[in-house]
């Protein structure tokens, strides 16, 4: 019945002017009826006539009644309003065009940037029971280790603690399907890994739990993505073969459309270990695990700590301080440094909508100060004032609502243009997207625009003394709106000042960090890596004949001027760490272990620094040697007092090729280089230790080319010459030097970007809203400038009046942004790179920005006051 | 002269007209609102107008319809009927309207 009422009503609403029609007649008809009875009774028809209007009472406040009683009352008003707002926008085009391209982008720019909010910090992971994920570390007291192979197997042996509990290691591998190879990455992944995720297969099935055992068939898991890319959705996938790294494959499903399309493994297959990788010395494993339902997080730190205890005895020696760390799996995908940055973009754009907002009220304020006669003149009509304040809302709504609207078409087109630049920094089940979620946000984000920007100037302009407007005052602009509008534009200035130091801050920041020398020459370089499947290369030296080979054959191709082969790239890690002593002392220092050729020093220009680096003659079966860079150097003379440490004999442990496990080695040190950042610009100088690759040869390198013109241009000539060599060979990654470098400062350049961005856009709208204060004012006082002129005031008089009133609201503006900028940047800290929070460099420059992009600002309405032609003006009003 | 005439007790034009129509069938606005009067045998003043919010409000509940004729005068006119579910009200209505003055007549004699 209630849903029947309201729907009558709404209908009531569509039909009012027939309803109003069907009544006018209605009543005509009563009255002529009763006249007509009237008239039969005797009456004469004057009297008749009277008494049928006397009996009918009155007609207004009955048609009153009628409309109240079949429609909602507000709504009727709401729909008039609404119609009243778009016919006040369409005669103000300008208007409507600034203030809800205002809205738009301060709704847009905070849409785009919640979605990332949302699936990054906010939404659960979309898998089933997400809370129930963990991942598993073996923790050194500083930081989080892999495991080992034992250790692995005695975790999933608790299987009272865990329903699935997989290892993962990440592969990459050639897959031949016909045209030229292509290289993958993969997971190797225990048979139970997708139960941890709780996610079907889209197609076939998943591992079987013998299928990780040795012996078992080759079976591959292909993401959606590698299905409908590499195979372009043959829906025969199931029946198909494939070639990893010359090794046949069954595919046995296929994975669902989703959060694994956007994680680096484009394929799965069983984790076998082989017999070498069976020892507690390695640790390789990620391990990720589902807690049995019931078993929350504590039991399962109890129940680690309890079996830590209990291996302890088969642990090495030096790691008794190490524990088993339990850690929600959601915690583990968003780093510190992401989460600070996501956070501060998110800050620096509601800032930014706050601006918006202070200029939208200040645009309607401004308009409400020329209408306050249309209001008084309402008022005086006996409309009550919360009516008027309804209209004035909804006006404003009709502003709010056109600008959210066009704000969702801005945050598509925003995470549009944005999604491929940051998804890469994004954990893989991060999906951005506008859905409901994200939409209601952007709902009620355009609900509190329009509380703050509807509701000041409503008041503003209701509660004035309108009666004072209707008299000959009016054409002044009003003290207090003017009052209040000022103090706007200074919490505007305000406002982007704090955004603008934050930005100058962090630009600083971006600064220092590119100064910071690599200890290499990335101009003129370009890199790739490139995988030896085992098929081919299935011993050390073949795979060590490769190496030479290749650099070779890359030195020979036109334009190339050096080329060389190594583990991994500057500022991108070594992937390789180890401890190392000086033969019988007892003390261990941790160096990392990175693989190179005779050539990779001469490559990048790293200098020599004593002794001589790795050469040609350090091959396979000479007498093992190592080069240590100057950090090294410095730690052995710390530790043991080696003052020069070339020609000693030092004891470390390399692994072996393919699967063989690492070994005791007691290289001869050579000679010592300068350091290379070897982690990011940020990071720490590390020990490192350069072996030779001929000695000590892995199956994933990557080669490093110095060209002689723009490295690009060499790229064909480079592949066609490494498929001379191996033509199953693919070239992945391929990157200049300058390229490598910027990815590494990724985590810098991305939050100062969207900071500068926010906060170029937070100045722009500062400047704008002091544009129209200023302007709106100029226009206001036209008559008083003219007078003033009149009285012998010269155009510089008043362009320096108009500008002073500029400055003052810019200073006390650039005042309470220093004292937010104080409160607030130190939230920064943790993402400056040699840079105080306080900086007052920085700050200053954000001063002098702010204040020279708002004396613009107030340039063109001052030189428009300096204009104003007394003899016009004065004629005009007078 | 001096009119002993009140006015229709608040609430209780929504009954009138319900039981009307129940009694007499479909009729228009005027009659109806002239057989209120005969049958109240001037005890009340009725505003005539006054039973077309009233109509309006029943028939957006439901309880009535309404259907096109013609008046006396050869006007087109809205003839309003009872609906099934006004049918029902109006025996809501009365059970109410009884309860209601069984109540306050009791608290009348409990009093005198």
């Amino acid at each position: 019945m209630k849903f029947r009422l309201t729907a009558a009503r709404l209908l009531a609403l569509f039909r009012t002017r027939r309803l109003e029609g069907e009544l006018e007649g209605e009543i005509r008809a009563h009255l002529e009826m009763a006249e007509l009875d009237a008239l039969n009774a005797g009456l004469s028809p004057e009297a008749a006539r009277r008494e049928a209007f006397r009996n009918f009472g009155g007609i207004e406040p009955m048609k009153e009644d009628h409309r109240d009683q079949r429609s909602v009352r507000w709504l009727e008003n709401l729909w008039r309003d609404v119609r009243y707002g778009m016919a006040a926008l369409l005669r103000d085009p300008g208007f409507a065009a600034v203030t809800i391209g205002l809205v738009a982008l301060g709704i847009g720019a905070n849409t785009a940037m919640f979605s990332i909010v949302d699936a990054v910090l906010l939404r659960p992971l979309p898998f089933p029971q997400p809370d129930r994920m963990v991942r598993l570390w073996e923790t050194p007291p500083e930081g989080k280790n892999p495991t080992t192979t034992f250790t692995f197997l005695d975790w999933k042996r608790q299987n009272d603690i865990f329903e699935a509990l997989s290892a993962e290691e990440l592969v990459r591998a050639s897959v031949d399907t016909g045209g030229d190879p292509v290289r993958l990455s993969g997971k190797l992944v225990s048979a139970d890994y997708f139960d941890v995720f709780g996610v079907k297969p889209r197609l076939g099935r998943f591992f079987a739990p013998g299928e990780d055992q040795p012996g078992a068939a080759p079976v591959v898991v292909l993401s959606y993505a590698t299905w409908q890319t590499q195979f372009a959705g043959d829906p025969g996938i199931l029946k198909r073969e494939l070639m990893l790294d010359g090794e046949r494959q069954r595919v046995i499903g296929v994975l669902p459309k989703g959060s694994f399309d956007r994680d680096k493994a484009r394929f799965f297959k069983p984790l076998i270990f082989a017999p070498d990788q069976l020892n507690r010395g390695q640790h390789w494993l990620r391990v990720i695990g589902r807690l049995r339902p019931g078993v929350n997080l504590e039991q399962a730190r109890t129940r680690m700590n309890t079996l830590r205890t209990a291996l302890a005895p088969v642990m090495p020696a030096w790691q008794k301080d190490w524990r088993f760390t339990v850690e929600p799996f959601a915690q583990s995908l968003v780093g510190d440094t992401l989460r600070r940055s996501i956070y501060l973009a998110f800050g620096a754009v509601v800032m930014v909508l706050l601006i918006a907002c202070a200029n939208v009220a200040n645009l309607v304020l401004a308009k409400g100060a020329t209408r306050r006669k249309e209001m008084a003149l309402r008022a005086s009509l006996g409309a009550g004032r919360g009516r008027l304040i309804a209209q004035l809302l909804t006006e404003t709504m009709v502003v709010c609502v056109l600008g959210g609207l066009a704000g969702i078409t801005v945050a598509y087109l925003l995470l549009h243009a944005a999604a491929p630049l940051v998804e890469t920094s994004l954990p893989f089940t991060a999906d951005l997207t506008l859905d409901p979620r994200v939409l209601g946000f952007a709902a009620a984000a355009v609900m509190a625009v329009l509380m703050l920007t509807g509701l000041l100037p409503s008041l503003q302009i209701s509660f004035g003394k309108l009666s004072a407007s209707l008299n000959l005052g009016a054409r002044g602009s009003s003290g207090s709106s003017a009052a209040v509008r000022r103090a706007i534009v200074v919490a505007e200035v305000a406002v982007s000042v704090v955004l603008i130091c934050g930005a100058a801050l962090l630009f600083k920041s971006l600064a220092n960090l590119q100064q910071v020398d690599p200890g290499v020459r990335i101009d003129h370089v370009i890199t790739m890596s490139a995988d030896l499947p085992t098929d081919a290369y299935p011993t050390a030296a073949s795979a060590a004949a490769f190496y030479q080979t290749v650099v070779q054959r890359l030195r020979s191709v036109p334009g190339v001027e050096q080329a060389s082969v190594s583990l991994n790239l500057p500022l991108e890690g070594v992937d390789w760490g180890e401890f190392m002593n000086l033969p019988g002392a007892r003390e261990l220092l941790l160096v990392r272990v990175k693989m190179v050729d005779p050539w990779y020093f001469a490559t990048l220009q790293i200098p020599i620094q004593s002794g001589r680096g790795i050469e040609e003659r350090d091959r396979a079966g000479a007498p093992p040697v190592m080069v240590i860079n100057e950090e090294t150097a410095r730690k052995l003379a710390g530790k043991w007092n080696l003052a020069n440490p070339v020609g000693r004999t030092v004891v470390t442990y390399v692994p072996g090729y393919g699967p063989i496990p690492e070994s005791r080695v007691n290289p001869q040190i050579v000679g010592v280089i300068r350091n290379e950042r070897t982690g990011g610009l940020q990071a720490e100088i590390e020990p490192v230790v350069y072996v030779p690759f001929a000695q000590f040869p892995r199956q994933n390198l990557h080669l490093v080319v110095r060209t002689r013109g723009e490295p690009w241009i060499a790229m064909p000539a480079i592949r066609e010459a490494v498929r001379q060599l191996d033509p199953h060979l693919p070239l992945g990654d391929v990157r200049t030097m300058e390229q490598v470098k910027a990815k590494s400062m990724n985590w810098a350049t991305q939050p100062t970007w969207t900071v500068g961005a926010f906060a170029g856009l937070a100045a722009l709208m500062a400047a704008l809203g002091l544009y129209g204060v200023l302007a709106h004012s100029v226009t206001q006082q036209r008559r008083e400038i003219g007078i003033r002129m009149a009285l012998g005031a010269r155009p510089g008089d008043v362009m320096s009046r108009t500008l002073r009133s500029a400055l003052i609201m810019l200073l006390v503006g650039l005042a309470g942004g220093l004292a937010g900028a104080w409160a607030l940047t130190r939230a920064l800290k943790s993402l400056l790179f040699h840079v105080s929070a306080l900086d007052p460099f920085a700050l200053a420059a954000a001063c002098v920005l702010m204040t020279l992009i708002g004396t613009l600002a107030a340039l063109l309405p001052a030189s428009r006051a300096a204009g104003v032609d007394p003899m016009t003006v004065l004629r005009d009003e007078g | 002269m001096f009119e002993q005439r009140t006015d229709v007790p608040y609430g209780t034009l929504d009954l009138l007209i319900l039981k009307t129509l129940d009694t007499m069938g479909p009729m228009h606005g005027y009659r109806i609102a002239r057989r209120i009067e005969q049958v109240a045998e001037n005890l009340v003043r009725l505003n005539q107008g006054s039973i077309y919010p009233a109509l309006i409000r029943l028939e957006e509940q439901g309880w009535i319809r309404t259907r096109w004729g013609t008046s006396e005068t050869k006007r087109k006119v809205k003839f309003y009927s009872l609906t099934p579910a006004g049918a029902k009200q109006l025996n809501v209505a009365v059970a109410n309207w009884e309860r209601a003055t069984a109540l306050v007549a009791r608290f009348l004699e409990a009093e005198s």
